[in-house]
């Protein structure tokens, strides 16, 4: 019984150092590159890409290399299908839709489907994700990126003539910049950086700890109890942006966490060591992964908007998918 | 009070419903010297664990989006007998309506509303709120 208590708290404790810590490091990242000449798009762009998505990548990382590549793996597949069917189907049913712009479903929407196929066709016919496998995933995500950048730029431009405040308007006074000391912004960033690896490693520990004490496979902590607690940045960035109707920040951030954890979240482990993958997520999470992707496309491409009731669907996905993995095929 | 009942009206809005509420504000005002308040609130309150950064684009996209409803709010409103000024700030939408018609001494709200029941026992309801402690009289408007 106390070992139950020690780590579950251990792993609560060390999911909010983890969400924190990357918060911390991505923050002043970005402000060290501003302070050097990087272009905010740039920053804009990567900030928001890895912004919620380090916990996962993190964890993956310390869990492949800690010799448990199951939950490195459980973290990325569970995350994944949690973040599409749970916390989009969340938010959309709780925000009554999210609307959908054409070019997030064709570029991020299939980039998603794509990576998940990508991954399904790799442990499809190999028997574990080696260093040329990783090497792949990581230029594509380099690929990815550019693509990003390159839109975002011509976005920018097309947007530039935007309304300029009215002559009669007065503004909130909202922003107070402060100037940037890199000093302690990169001192901010080791810091970060330390918080993420200790966090991840406790994580780590914790969901193994739990797996033993619980008699169950480590896979399934990995699916469940860390996808969904590293996740936590996404579900409150994607619902807080889904409620004050900033629809493209709310797909856009689903989409881009579950193609940054394939791509790097499997890509950067497995230039280290080789990651076996466990048969029942070959067969059944990695496309259950793929099948949330297309049905979230399908819901949402009719009309640009993913509906409340897509939403319930969505949620009832996974709790049809929770119930198999944890009863039906544990 | 006769012609001279509003004065000074306020209209919050976050770009639902505008034209509606223009439309019923163009009326009312008709072809008296009236002025006209726009108040666009950023409410720029988020949950824990929202990462820094995105906050900021947040704000950002929120501000923009003000900027452009007060914008339109302008064009709208552009008459020789009416006065118009448009204000952002940052808070409790519900709150910083009342707070500014204070503020402002405005003597007419004219906000709109068109939750569907499940939105406002899900969301909540700013009109609702803003009539419990409004500070004048308020016109609430029913859109579809």
């Amino acid at each position: 019984m106390v070992s139950w208590i020690v780590l579950v708290i251990a792993l609560v404790v060390s999911l909010i150092i983890v969400i924190k810590a990357a918060d911390i490091f991505v923050d002043n990242l970005v402000d060290i590159g501003k302070s050097v000449g990087i272009s905010e798009i740039i920053l804009g762009v990567t900030a928001s890409a890895i912004g919620t998505s380090l916990p996962e990548f993190g964890s993956a990382m310390i869990s492949v290399l800690s010799g448990s590549p199951d939950l490195g793996v459980g973290v990325v597949l569970g995350s994944n299908i949690w973040n599409i069917a749970g916390i989009l189907g969340i938010s959309a049913f709780v925000a009554g839709g999210i609307a959908t712009g054409a070019r997030e479903l064709k570029r991020d929407g299939l980039m998603t489907l794509i990576t998940g196929l990508i991954l399904l066709g790799f442990i499809l016919f190999v028997s574990s994700i080696t260093a040329a496998v990783g090497i792949i995933l990581v230029i594509a995500y380099a690929i990815y990126m550019w693509v990003l950048i390159k839109d975002e730029k011509e976005h920018k431009n097309e947007s530039s003539d935007e309304p300029e405040e009215s002559a009669s308007t007065e503004a909130a006074s909202t922003e107070n910049q402060k100037p940037i000391n890199k000093k302690r912004s990169l001192l901010m960033v080791v810091i970060g950086l330390v918080g993420l690896v200790v966090g991840c490693e406790v994580m780590v520990w914790s969901g193994v700890g739990i797996a033993k004490v619980a008699h169950v496979p480590q896979m399934i902590i990995g699916l469940f109890a860390l996808a969904i607690g590293t996740s936590m940045p996404e579900l409150v960035v994607t619902l807080g942006s889904a409620l004050k109707k900033l629809h493209s920040l709310s797909m856009g951030t689903i989409l881009g966490s579950n193609i940054f954890n394939i791509l790097i979240g499997i890509g950067v482990p497995s230039l280290f060591t080789a990651i076996p993958v466990e048969r029942l997520s070959v067969t059944f999470d990695a496309p259950v992964m793929i099948f949330v992707t297309a049905l979230l496309i399908l819901l949402s491409i009719r009309n640009k908007k993913l509906s409340r009731w897509g939403g319930v669907l969505l949620i009832i996905t996974y709790l049809v998918y929770a119930v198999l993995r944890l009863f039906v095929l544990a | 009070m006769g012609d001279r009942m509003y004065e000074k009206i306020l209209i919050p809005s976050m770009g639902e419903y505008l034209e509606e509420t223009s439309a019923h504000v163009l009326k009312l005002v008709d072809d008296r010297e009236t002025e006209l308040i726009g108040l666009y609130v950023l409410d720029t309150s988020t949950p824990i664990f929202t990462p820094a950064k995105v906050k900021e684009m947040m704000v950002q996209e929120l501000k923009k989006r003000g900027t452009e409803v007060l914008k339109e709010m302008e064009e709208t409103f552009k008459k020789p007998n009416i006065k118009f000024k448009g204000i952002m700030v940052e808070g409790d939408p519900a709150h910083q309506i009342i707070k500014t018609a204070e503020q402002q001494n405005t003597d007419l709200i004219v906000i709109s509303t068109g939750k569907s029941k499940i939105n406002k026992h899900i969301l909540g309801s700013v009109s609702e709120k803003v009539i419990h402690s409004t500070p004048c009289t308020t016109l609430l408007i029913k859109t579809e």
